[in-house]
């Protein structure tokens, strides 16, 4: 399930690129649209960003200082390993579950009104705070996983 | 524990990152989480405060140059896979032999320039020591070992001063933002300096990094001819084929374009990127370079690579906001603005702290935790926004090239398969560059007008002088003033 995601999310960064870079032409030579593509590429990058980080903990590509030394996950010691995820588990838990509390109202709230973007009221800023949601869901599911789940039955 | 909280904060940080080995982005967290657990429980913190840490992690992810990361990630990415870097590599080692009959000397300057070229389309040191680890090292046998990982160690932090690199670009962003704070600080004088934007950060460091890359080519050249082994040797070179000619012509005209547009003004530095990334999955695709695994797997290291870079955001954003609920970056603010030495002395105390953190940690570890706690100060000290950015980037340079924890020297060590090389003789081959980057750095440190040849013309005086703060309180008592106050005293003035 998660990898399917990963995969779609890791296609988005396509028409990122090609939104952003469009954003010249169209305000130099069109003179029209280039807000819109601004806006579509923030949104774009919001769901990016959502599930980059979790695609991130998968990867074991996050920065560390013991990373050039750091051995494959085979190699790890299932003890070494368990303690890892526990104490990213105690890291990342209380965090996300604060962020959820804390943030939930301001989504149902912009979610009630299908939030529109403050400067060019294009439709859809919604989806920014729907990926912010998402993604402090995704990190608390992974940390939680890596925690409780033995590793084949991990998504 | 009010004010030095987050310092015990930045200690329990530090100790946690080197004794565990967890990632970064999670200790941030983990630090400030139980930070502000204990803030809550002695009264030192406001639940309301941080409250708003989600409204600042929307922040994160609606930020205009922040979108540029994943494409300078997928731009670094995909130049590790295409034969771009290694047709620009053959043709500059080419195009530089006749500087010396020395072959070393001309792959010295080759791996220097292609370190250069690539840089800041590239994403990070660590992007950029794998792509020189990966392609040039191994060609860099005619190299005493320890010369040869000193070279791809200064390679790979080309892109933390040539712009407009990723850490340029964050750097300009977290520059404006201790700028504007800067602006608050008591007793700061910032001489009417309008708050600088990235713009203002690449073009202040456009100068530093060409003579960066002049010293260095020159120690380059200089390591490189002393190798004993001539390019008339038995050792074989392989050619440069017409193919890789014409792509190392059509890359450096799309980059010099690239960048060219970038400092007309014509393109953003994010538009920049878009464009470089388009282009050269464009040329990939139309090439079919890439098999579709292949491609999955260039956008899976992309996915993989921005988020840990945005997690590190995500976990800075909470980690400082806990840090300034203690008011820990107003107590190291007083510290600094009330230090009993001159401004210069205290601004080169803060930068050899800068340098210090720098040599344990990562540029985007310093950007986003250390240098918005550190820049605002040190602004206020220097009264120059743009000479404490470039002089940032030059510390940072510097303390990535300091064995044996510097990154870059680090990163090559662990990853370019020169061997081992004993630390005297790395020390040996390093110390010339390390000596030309303080050269540098005393250079901008003492004259600020390094960094300003690329500024914007200043407006006429009458357009645009600034207003005293005598005159702006009698404007204000002006307009405060009863309108019969007013006219008597139009009266009286007649």
């Amino acid at each position: 399930m998660m990898r399917r995601i990963c995969l779609a999310a890791s296609l988005l960064v396509l028409p990122l690129a090609l939104l952003l870079c469009v954003q010249w032409p169209l305000r130099d030579a069109v003179q029209a649209g280039s807000r819109l593509a601004n806006d579509l590429g923030q949104i774009l990058f919001a769901l990016y960003m959502a599930v980059a980080v979790t695609a991130a903990s998968r990867a074991r590509a996050h920065l560390a200082a013991q990373r050039h030394v750091e051995p494959a996950e085979g190699g790890e010691t299932s003890r070494g390993a368990r303690w890892r995820d526990a104490a990213l588990l105690a890291c990342l838990a209380p965090w996300s579950l604060f962020m959820l509390w804390a943030f939930t109202p301001q989504l149902l709230a912009s979610l009630r009104q299908w939030e529109r973007f403050g400067e060019t009221l294009t439709p859809g800023y919604f989806l920014i705070k729907l990926a912010l949601w998402l993604m402090v869901l995704l990190i608390l599911l992974h940390a939680l996983a890596q925690a409780w789940l033995p590793p084949e039955r991990r998504p | 524990m009010t004010g030095t909280g987050g310092l015990w904060m930045l200690l329990a940080l530090g100790l946690l990152i080197v004794a565990t080995g967890l990632p970064v982005w999670a200790l941030l967290i983990g630090v400030a989480s139980a930070f502000a657990a204990l803030g809550l429980a002695t009264g030192a913190a406001d639940l309301r405060i941080l409250s708003a840490l989600p409204g600042r992690m929307v922040g994160l992810l609606e930020h205009d140059l922040l979108q540029a990361m994943p494409l300078y990630v997928f731009v670094g990415v995909l130049l590790q896979r295409l034969a771009v870097a290694d047709a620009l590599f053959a043709t500059l080692a080419r195009l530089f032999r006749p500087l010396s009959r020395h072959a070393g000397a001309s792959q010295s300057l080759a791996a220097l320039g292609l370190g250069a070229l690539v840089a800041p389309m590239n994403g990070s040191v660590a992007s950029s020591s794998a792509l020189l680890s990966r392609l040039v090292a191994p060609r860099l046998g005619r190299l005493d070992p320890a010369r040869a990982t000193a070279l791809v160690s200064v390679a790979a932090t080309i892109g933390v001063v040539v712009p407009p690199s990723l850490v340029l670009i964050l750097l300009g962003d977290a520059m404006l933002r201790a700028h504007t704070e800067a602006g608050n600080l008591p007793g700061a004088a910032l001489g009417g300096q309008r708050i600088i934007n990235t713009q203002d950060v690449l073009n202040a460091a456009l100068l530093p990094a060409a003579c960066v890359l002049a010293l260095w080519a020159l120690v380059a050249w200089w390591q490189g001819r002393r190798t004993g082994i001539t390019s008339s040797s038995k050792v074989p070179e392989a050619p440069v084929t017409r193919a890789q000619a014409a792509i190392a012509l059509i890359a450096v005209s799309v980059i010099l374009l690239l960048l060219g547009g970038v400092f007309a003004g014509r393109l953003f530095a994010v538009e920049a990127a878009a464009a470089g990334g388009c282009l050269l999955a464009a040329a990939a695709l139309a090439g079919r370079a890439l098999r579709w695994a292949q491609w999955r797997a260039v956008l899976a290291d992309t996915l993989a690579l921005s988020g840990a870079l945005f997690a590190l955001l995500v976990g800075a954003t909470t980690f400082s906001l806990v840090f300034r609920l203690f008011g820990t970056d107003r107590w190291l603010a007083e510290l600094v603005l009330g230090s009993p030495l001159a401004p210069l002395p205290t601004a080169a105390l803060v930068l050899a702290g800068v340098a210090l953190c720098a040599w344990v940690l990562d540029a985007f570890e310093m950007i986003f935790v250390i240098i918005p706690i550190v820049a605002p100060p040190l602004i206020a000290r220097l009264g120059d926004a743009q000479q404490a950015a470039v002089l940032l980037l030059l510390v940072l340079q510097l303390s990535f090239l300091i064995p044996p924890m510097g990154y870059a020297v680090l990163m090559a060590r662990a990853r370019s398969g020169l061997g081992p090389v004993p630390m005297p003789r790395l020390l040996r081959a390093l110390a010339p560059y390390v000596l030309a980057q303080l050269a540098l750095i005393a250079a901008v440190f003492l004259l600020p007008a390094l960094v300003h040849q690329l500024d914007a013309p200043a407006p006429p005086p009458s357009a645009a002088a600034p207003a005293s703060d005598q005159d702006i309180v009698r404007q204000m008592e002006e307009m405060a003033r009863p309108p019969e106050d007013a006219a008597s005293a139009a009266d009286g003035g007649q």
